[in-house]
C-alpha cells in the first residue's frame, strides 16, 4: 500500500493510511473475464451483518441490499412467507431499531422504503454548483486512462509497460487536455505539481479536503466505489499478489488518483466547502442501520426462513438406506447446482446407478498449460494456491504446427488492425465476411477436436500418485463399494460471442472447464502404480474398476466421455453409460426448458451456437442451499437445481479433516457464488455487470457499458433476470451438514473467518441428523433446536 | 416496377405491425421481422438479377435500378437480414422489444429506399427520416445520460447534413430544373458546370462528409455504442455509407468540380490516417471499431476524390460486410485477446526486415500490376497510387513474417497470405471496374493539382506505414507517451465539440 510512507509518517498520517487500508479492504476483487469466478461482493463486510453492511453501502454507494418491499409484501400476501417466518426473523434480529412486533413489520412491508442516497463527493457537489457533469468527466478521463493501463492486448498501442498505475496516470493526466476543455483550467499543472508517490499525494489531498481519520474510511470507500470495476480489478491484483505472498499497490494508486481529482475540484469550486464540511460530518458519524434498513433485512431473513422450511419438507422423505449391492455404475459430478438435476435424472434410470458430488477440480490443485500455449491456467478454487503442474503431451511437430497456425492468425489480425494495412485488409478480405456472416447467423461449423489426455508435468513419483489418489478418494467419501465403471464428470459451457463465457464454466476449476481436472484424476486412478500403492493408504480398489472422465456441457446437457486408456473389457459398460447419459440429458433438457424463456427441450442445444444468445442457460441462478451429506439424504427429493450437493459421510471421516476441508473450501466458494448472485440481483447498479445489449469489451479483462468509463463487474442483468422477473431469488445460502454438532462447532472455532460468515448471517448453518434438520447455528448460543421448531 | 423496390414496402409494413406490440416478448413480431428482412433480401436479389439481364433504367419518377444499387441493395438487405435475425435472440426480454424491431425495420426499409432512389425528391427525405429513426434507436436506453448526449450530437450533425443536402438540391433544381439523378448526371457529363451546379457539388461533398461522420465532427459515431449492438452493426454497415453512395450516384457532377474532388482527397486522406491512428490506442472493442469506421470512411472519400468511383463502391460493400460482422461478434473479444496471447510474444521486425518487407511487397505489387494491366488494360496514375498504399499495407504483413525471431513456417505462411491479399485486391478492383462499365466516370486526367494530391497521399500513407511497421521500436519511448495521450483522445476534437454544444453539462432526467 503506502509502504514508502508508513515508517516515517506522523500519527495523523498513519491514521489516514489505516483508513485507506480499511477502505481498500472493503472493495471486493473482480477476476478478469478470461477466467472469472464468482466473488462475494460483501467480502469486505463479512465482519458485520447485512443491516450494518446495508447502512455502509447506502452511505458510500447509494444502493439497497435487499429486494423491493413490495416483493416481500407480495410473498407475505401469497402465503409464501408466513407469520411464523416473520416472527422467527424478528426474534433473531439483534438490532434495537427493529419493529415492535409482526404486525408492525407486516405494515412496514406494505409501505415503500426510501431510496438510499450516497453521500456526495466533491465532484457531485461541484456538478450541482456549476452545472458541469464532473462525475461523468472523471469517468471518461480516468476510464480511458485505466483501460489503456490495464489493457492485456486489445489495443495495438498501449502505454509503456512497467510503471505503476499512479505514475502512468500522472504521465497521462499531465498531457490530457480534456479536463481543461471541460473547464477545469490548470488541471495538467495541478497533476504535474502533485507529489510523485501515491502516499504523499493522498496526504496532501486529505489535508486540502480537511479529512479526519474518523471521516476518512467511508470517504475513501465512497471514492473507490466511484471507480467502479477498475477498483475491483486493482483489488484483484492485490488479492493475487497476496496469494503468492507478495503485495500490490495499484488500488492505493487509484485511490490517490481519485483524491487528486477531488483536491483539484475543491480548488476549482471553493464555494462547495460548506456543503463538503457537512458531508464530512456525516462521514464521521458511525455507520448504523436505521429502522427501515433493519426492517428490510428482517423481511429478507423471513424470506430465507420460508425457503428453509420448504427445504425441510423436501428432506423429510429422505433416509432410505443406500443399496447394499455393488452399484452398476457410479458417477461423480461437480457440486455445482447444475449437476443436481442431471444426477437426479441419471439415478432415475436405474437403481444400480449411484452419483456423488465433489468440487469439480477433483481435489487436484493444478496449474495447467494448454496445448500450444504459453499461458498457464490455474484450474482450482481461487482460494487455494496451485500445488501441481500439468500439460498436454502433444507431439513437438503438432505443437509447432498449432503455434504457427495461431501466430499466422495473429499476424493477419494485426494486419487487420494496424494503421494503413487495415485499408488493404478491407478491400481484399472484406467480401469474405459475407461467408462469415452467413455461417454465424446460421450457427454453423463449430466442431472442435479433442486434445490428448493431459498429464502431470513432471510425472508424479509412484508414492505421490498413491498418496494423492488416496487423499482425493477419502475427501470424496469414495473409499469403498466401487462400481466397475466410475465416471468423473466435470462441467463447462459451450457458447459463442459471450464476454462472460467463463462465468458459466466451473468455479472450482478457476473459471475453466472441468475436463482437464477430471481427465487427470481418471488417469491417476487408472494408473497401475497408483493402484499398487493405494492399499498402503487404506483404500482398496477392485481390479475391474475403471475410472472414466467426462465433461457435462451445461448448455446442451450432453456429456462427452474421454475413453483414454479404456480397455476392451469395459466396452459394454461404456456403451451402456453413454446411453444412460444421453437419456438423462434429454430428461434434464425437458426440465430446464421450462425455466428458460422461449426455450423448448429440442432448441436448447442450439443456444450453444447462437452468437446472439444472451441467456444461453441460467448458470447458477437460483442457488440457495448447500448440503454436505450422503446422497441418500437428498436422493428422494427434487431440489430443483438450487442446491450444491457435496457427498460426505462423517462416519468414515475419522478426525473430521474432511469436514474441516468442506467447511473452509467448498462452503466458502459456494457462499461467494450465492452472494454474487444475491448482490447482482438486489444491487445491480453496484454489483451487477450491466446490460448485455450495450456491453463493450474493454482491455481484454472486462466490459463497460456503452461508450466506456467504468468497468462493470458481477453478473449481467440478463444472467439474473428473464425480462419479466428475477430468475435468481436472492437468498443467502442455507448450509446443511450431516455431522456431529460438536465436530462442526470445533471446526468453526478454529476458523474465525468462516465462523463470521455464519455468525453474521451471510450463511445459515443447519446440522442434519439421519437426513433431517436437527439444529440451527446461532451466533450467541451456538446450536439451537428451539429456534428451529419455530422456523419449521 | 422492379421487385427490389418492393423491399422497403415489405419492411415498412412489418414495422407498422411491430408497432402494434411495442413491449416485451411481442410474439410473433420477432419472427415477422426476420421474415420481412428475408423477403426484402429475396426481392433485392431479384432486382439485381433483373439488372444483370436488362441493364439500368428508371422505375417511375422516384426509383432507379443501376449498377450501384443492384450491388449495394442486396448487400444491405443481406446485412439487414443477419442483423434482424440476431436481434430476434439478442433483444429477447428487453422492455421495448417490439418497438426496437419496428425501428430497426423502418431504418432498414429507409436505407433500402435511399439506396434505390432515382430522384433527390426521394433520397433527401429518406435520409432525413433515417436520422429521426436512428435518433430513437440511440435513445433505446433513454435514462442513460451518455446516450442522450450522443443522440443530441448525432441529431445536430445529421441535421446539418440534411440542410446541406436540401440546399444542394435547390441549387441543382436551379441549374438543371430537375431532381432526377440520372438527368442531372447526364447533363453534368456533357456540359461544364454552371456556378449553381458548382455550388451544389460543394454542398454535396459537405453533406456527404457530415453523413459519413467526417473529421472534425466524427464524435457522434464514436459514441453510438450507447445503442444495442445490432444498431451499431446496421449503422456502420448500412447507414454510414449513405454519404459515400450519394457521391457515387452523382459522380459525374462531383468530378466536374476539381475543388470538390481536391477537398475529398485532402479531408478523406487525413481522416483515414487520423482514424487509423486513434484506433490503435483504443482499448474498448466497439470504440476501436467506430474509429476504424472513421478511417475507412475517410479512405472511401479519398477514393472518391481520386476519381476511383468503382473502387469506392467496392470499398463500401467490403467494409459493410466486414464491419457488420465485427460488431455482431464483438462479444468474443475476451477470447480473441486470449488467443493472441497464447502463442507467446510477437516477433518484432527490425529495420532490415522492414526494408526487405517493403521491397518484397513492392515486387509483389509490380508483378500483380503488370499481370492485371495485361489482363484488364492500363491503369490510371490514381489507381497506381492506391496500389502503392496497398503495398505499404501488405508490407506490414510481410514484415511480421520476416522478423528475425519468426520461424520459417510463419514466414512462408505470411508470404502466402500476402500474395493472396494482393491478388484478391487487384482481382476485386478489376471486377468492380468491369461491373461499373461506363456508368461511373474514369479518374480525371492528372494535372498539376491531381499530381500534387497523389504525391501527398502516397507519401503520407507510406510514411505512416513505415512508422507502423517500426512501431514496437518507438511506441513505448518516453517521448511518444504524450503523443499517445493526445491520439487516444482523438486530439480532443470531440471534447471541443462537447464544450461547444454543452456536452459536459449535467443531463436532467
Amino acid at each position: 500500500m503506502f509502504h514508502d510512507q508508513l515508517d516515517i509518517a506522523p500519527a495523523p498520517a498513519k491514521a489516514l493510511f489505516a483508513a485507506a487500508e480499511a477502505a481498500m479492504r472493503a472493495i471486493p476483487p473482480a477476476f478478469p473475464l478470461d477466467a472469472t469466478v464468482a466473488v462475494n461482493p460483501f467480502l469486505g463486510q463479512t465482519g458485520e451483518d447485512l443491516a450494518q453492511a446495508a447502512a455502509r453501502l447506502a452511505r458510500v454507494a447509494g444502493v439497497r441490499l435487499t429486494r423491493d418491499r413490495q416483493d416481500y409484501a407480495a410473498m407475505i400476501a401469497a402465503g409464501e412467507i408466513t407469520a411464523g417466518d416473520l416472527a422467527a426473523a424478528l426474534a433473531a434480529c439483534p438490532h434495537a431499531a427493529k419493529p415492535a412486533d409482526v404486525a408492525a413489520l407486516t405494515a412496514l412491508a406494505r409501505q415503500g422504503q426510501p431510496a438510499p442516497q450516497a453521500l456526495p463527493t466533491i465532484a457531485d457537489l461541484a456538478a450541482r454548483a456549476t452545472g458541469t457533469d464532473w462525475p461523468a468527466i472523471i469517468n471518461r478521463c480516468v476510464g480511458l486512462c485505466a483501460a489503456g493501463h490495464f489493457d492485456r492486448g486489445q489495443a495495438l498501442w498501449t502505454p509503456a509497460p512497467g510503471s505503476s498505475a499512479f505514475t502512468a496516470w500522472r504521465e497521462w493526466a499531465t498531457h490530457d487536455l480534456t479536463p481543461e476543455l471541460a473547464g477545469l483550467t490548470g488541471f495538467c499543472r495541478h497533476v504535474a505539481n502533485c507529489p510523485d508517490t501515491p502516499g504523499r499525494a493522498l496526504l496532501r489531498a486529505a489535508a486540502a479536503l480537511n479529512l479526519t481519520a474518523e471521516a476518512a474510511v467511508t470517504t475513501f470507500h465512497r471514492l473507490l466505489i466511484d471507480l467502479g470495476g477498475w477498483a475491483q480489478h486493482a483489488r484483484w491484483l492485490q488479492w493475487r499478489a497476496e496469494l503468492a505472498g507478495e503485495s500490490d499497490g495499484t488500488l492505493a494508486d487509484l485511490l490517490a488518483i481519485r483524491l487528486v481529482w477531488e483536491e483539484a475540484l475543491l480548488a476549482h469550486v471553493p464555494a462547495v466547502a460548506p456543503a463538503w464540511a457537512e458531508v464530512l460530518a456525516a462521514h464521521a458519524r458511525p455507520v448504523a442501520p436505521d429502522a427501515d434498513l433493519v426492517a428490510d433485512t428482517i423481511l429478507q431473513q423471513a424470506a430465507e426462513m420460508a425457503y428453509q422450511r420448504g427445504l425441510d419438507t423436501v428432506l423429510r422423505g429422505a433416509g432410505a438406506a443406500a443399496p447394499q449391492d455393488r452399484p452398476v455404475m457410479q458417477a461423480a459430478f461437480c457440486i455445482d447446482v447444475r449437476s443436481e438435476p442431471f444426477r437426479r435424472a441419471l439415478e432415475s434410470l436405474d437403481t444400480g446407478i449411484g452419483t456423488l458430488g465433489f468440487a469439480g477440480f477433483f481435489g487436484l490443485p493444478v496449474d495447467h498449460q494448454p496445448a500450444a500455449s504459453d499461458l498457464r491456467e490455474a484450474r482450482l478454487p481461487v482460494l487455494l494456491p496451485p500445488l501441481l503442474r500439468s500439460g498436454v503431451p502433444l507431439a513437438p511437430v503438432q505443437d509447432r504446427q498449432r503455434r504457427i497456425a495461431a501466430r499466422s492468425a495473429r499476424a493477419l489480425g494485426r494486419f487487420r488492425q494496424a494503421a494503413v494495412s487495415s485499408f488493404a485488409f478491407v478491400e481484399s478480405a472484406g467480401p469474405l465476411y459475407a461467408v462469415k456472416l452467413l455461417r454465424d447467423a446460421l450457427g454453423l461449423g463449430r466442431a472442435r477436436g479433442t486434445d490428448p489426455a493431459p498429464a502431470f508435468t513432471p510425472a508424479l513419483p509412484a508414492d505421490v500418485k498413491a498418496a494423492t489418489a488416496a487423499q482425493v478418494l477419502k475427501a470424496m467419501s469414495l473409499t469403498q463399494g466401487h462400481a466397475r465403471l466410475v465416471l468423473l464428470i466435470g462441467h463447462g459451457a459451450t457458447l459463442h460471442n459471450n464476454p462472460h463465457h467463463s462465468a458459466y464454466h466451473c468455479g472450482a476449476c478457476g473459471g475453466h472447464q472441468g475436463d482437464v481436472s477430471a481427465r487427470l484424476l481418471a488417469g491417476l486412478l487408472n494408473d497401475p502404480e497408483t493402484r499398487a500403492g493405494l492399499p498402503a493408504h487404506g483404500v482398496e480398489l477392485p481390479a475391474d474398476t475403471l475410472f472414466l472422465a467426462g465433461l457435462h456441457d451445461t448448455v446442451t446437457d450432453r456429456v462427452t466421455l474421454y475413453t483414454d486408456g479404456a480397455g476392451r473389457d469395459h466396452e459394454a459398460d461404456i456403451r451402456r453409460a453413454r446411453d444412460w447419459l444421453e437419456r438423462a440429458g434429454r430428461q434434464v433438457r425437458l426440465e430446464r426448458a421450462t425455466r428458460l424463456p422461449g426455450a423448448s427441450a429440442a432448441s436448447l442445444p442450439a443456444r450453444a451456437y447462437n452468437w446472439a444468445e444472451i441467456r444461453p442457460e441460467w448458470g447458477l441462478a437460483g442457488c440457495a442451499a448447500f448440503v454436505a451429506a450422503p446422497r441418500a439424504v437428498t436422493a428422494s427429493g427434487d431440489l430443483k437445481g438450487r442446491a450444491f450437493l457435496h457427498s460426505y459421510d462423517w462416519r468414515s471421516d475419522r478426525d473430521f479433516a474432511t469436514l474441516e476441508l468442506i467447511l473452509t473450501a467448498p462452503v466458502v466458494v459456494a457462499s461467494w457464488i450465492s452472494l454474487q448472485y444475491y448482490g447482482s440481483a438486489v444491487a445491480p447498479a453496484l454489483f451487477g455487470g450491466g446490460d448485455k445489449l450495450i456491453h463493450n469489451v474493454t482491455a481484454g479483462i472486462g466490459v463497460v457499458e456503452g461508450n466506456g468509463g467504468m468497468l462493470r463487474t458481477g453478473l449481467p442483468w440478463q444472467a439474473v433476470h428473464d425480462g419479466e422477473r428475477l430468475a435468481h431469488a436472492p437468498l443467502r445460502l442455507s448450509v446443511l451438514v450431516e455431522a456431529p454438532r460438536h465436530a462442526i462447532a470445533e471446526v468453526l472455532a478454529r476458523h474465525d473467518q468462516v465462523r463470521a460468515l455464519f455468525d453474521n448471517g451471510w450463511l445459515t448453518l443447519f446440522a442434519l441428523e439421519h437426513g433431517r434438520i436437527a439444529a440451527r447455528w446461532h451466533r450467541d448460543t451456538g446450536w439451537d433446536e428451539a429456534g428451529l421448531a419455530r422456523a419449521a | 416496377m422492379p421487385l427490389s423496390s418492393l423491399a422497403p414496402a415489405v419492411l415498412l409494413a412489418a414495422a407498422v405491425i411491430a408497432l402494434l406490440r411495442p413491449g416485451r416478448r411481442p410474439k410473433p413480431i420477432p419472427a415477422i421481422a426476420e421474415g420481412a428482412a428475408l423477403a426484402a433480401l429475396a426481392l433485392c436479389l431479384a432486382g439485381a438479377t433483373r439488372f444483370a439481364f436488362q441493364g439500368a433504367g428508371n422505375d417511375g419518377p422516384l426509383l432507379r435500378l443501376d449498377v450501384v444499387n443492384a450491388l449495394v441493395a442486396p448487400a444491405v438487405a443481406f446485412i439487414g437480414w443477419v442483423v434482424t435475425r440476431y436481434s430476434r435472440t439478442y433483444l429477447d426480454g428487453a422492455a421495448r422489444e417490439g418497438r426496437f424491431h419496428a425501428l430497426m425495420l423502418t431504418a432498414l426499409g429507409l436505407v433500402l429506399l435511399q439506396v434505390q432512389a432515382g430522384s433527390l425528391a426521394l433520397l433527401v427525405p429518406a435520409l432525413a427520416a433515417i436520422g429521426l429513426v436512428l435518433r430513437q434507436l440511440l435513445l433505446f436506453f433513454p435514462d442513460r445520460a451518455p446516450a442522450r448526449r450522443a443522440a443530441a450530437k448525432f441529431t445536430l450533425v445529421w441535421g446539418a447534413g440534411d440542410a446541406a443536402l436540401i440546399l444542394a438540391t435547390g441549387l441543382l433544381w436551379l441549374a438543371y430544373g430537375t431532381m432526377d439523378i440520372a438527368t442531372i448526371e447526364a447533363a453534368a457529363r456533357t456540359a461544364p458546370l454552371s456556378p449553381a451546379a458548382q455550388g451544389a457539388a460543394g454542398l454535396l461533398v459537405l453533406a456527404a462528409l457530415l453523413k459519413t461522420a467526417a473529421f472534425p465532427l466524427h464524435g457522434w459515431l464514436t459514441e453510438v455504442m450507447e445503442a444495442p449492438t445490432p444498431v451499431s452493426a446496421l449503422l456502420h454497415a448500412g447507414i454510414i455509407n449513405s454519404g459515400g453512395l450519394l457521391l457515387i450516384r452523382l459522380a459525374w457532377l462531383v468530378q466536374a468540380s476539381p475543388g470538390a474532388m481536391a477537398a475529398l482527397v485532402m479531408l478523406g486522406g487525413f481522416m483515414a490516417l487520423f482514424g487509423a491512428l486513434v484506433m490503435l490506442t483504443q482499448s474498448a472493442v466497439k470504440t476501436a471499431l467506430a474509429w476504424s469506421t472513421v478511417a475507412q470512411m475517410g479512405f472511401m472519400l479519398l477514393q472518391c476524390g481520386l476519381g476511383l468511383w468503382p473502387v469506392a463502391m467496392l470499398h463500401i460493400l467490403a467494409h459493410s460486410l466486414y464491419k457488420a460482422h465485427a460488431f455482431l461478434s464483438s462479444g468474443g473479444a475476451i477470447g480473441a485477446v486470449q488467443a493472441t496471447r497464447r502463442p507467446g510474444p510477437v516477433a518484432t521486425p527490425g529495420l532490415g526486415a522492414v526494408i526487405r518487407a517493403f521491397l518484397l511487397a513492392l515486387a509483389l505489387y509490380g508483378l500483380a500490376a503488370v499481370g492485371f494491366t495485361l489482363l484488364a488494360g492500363p491503369k490510371s496514375p490514381q489507381a497506381l497510387a492506391l496500389g502503392l498504399i496497398l503495398v505499404s499495407g501488405v508490407a506490414y504483413l510481410v514484415a511480421q513474417g520476416l522478423a528475425d525471431a519468426a520461424p520459417r513456417a510463419l514466414t512462408q505462411r505470411t508470404l502466402v497470405a500476402s500474395t493472396a491479399v494482393t491478388l484478391s485486391y487487384f482481382g476485386l478492383q478489376a471486377l468492380a471496374v468491369h461491373a461499373a462499365g461506363g456508368t461511373l466516370p474514369a479518374p480525371p486526367v492528372a494535372g498539376a493539382l491531381e499530381w500534387a494530391l497523389i504525391g501527398l497521399t502516397v507519401t503520407s500513407f507510406c510514411a505512416v506505414a513505415v512508422a507502423q511497421a517500426l512501431f514496437p521500436h518507438w511506441a513505448h519511448h518516453p517521448a511518444a507517451a504524450g503523443l499517445r495521450v493526445h491520439i487516444a483522445n482523438g486530439f480532443y476534437l470531440n471534447a471541443a465539440f462537447d464544450r461547444l454544444i454543452g456536452g459536459f453539462r449535467t443531463v436532467r432526467s
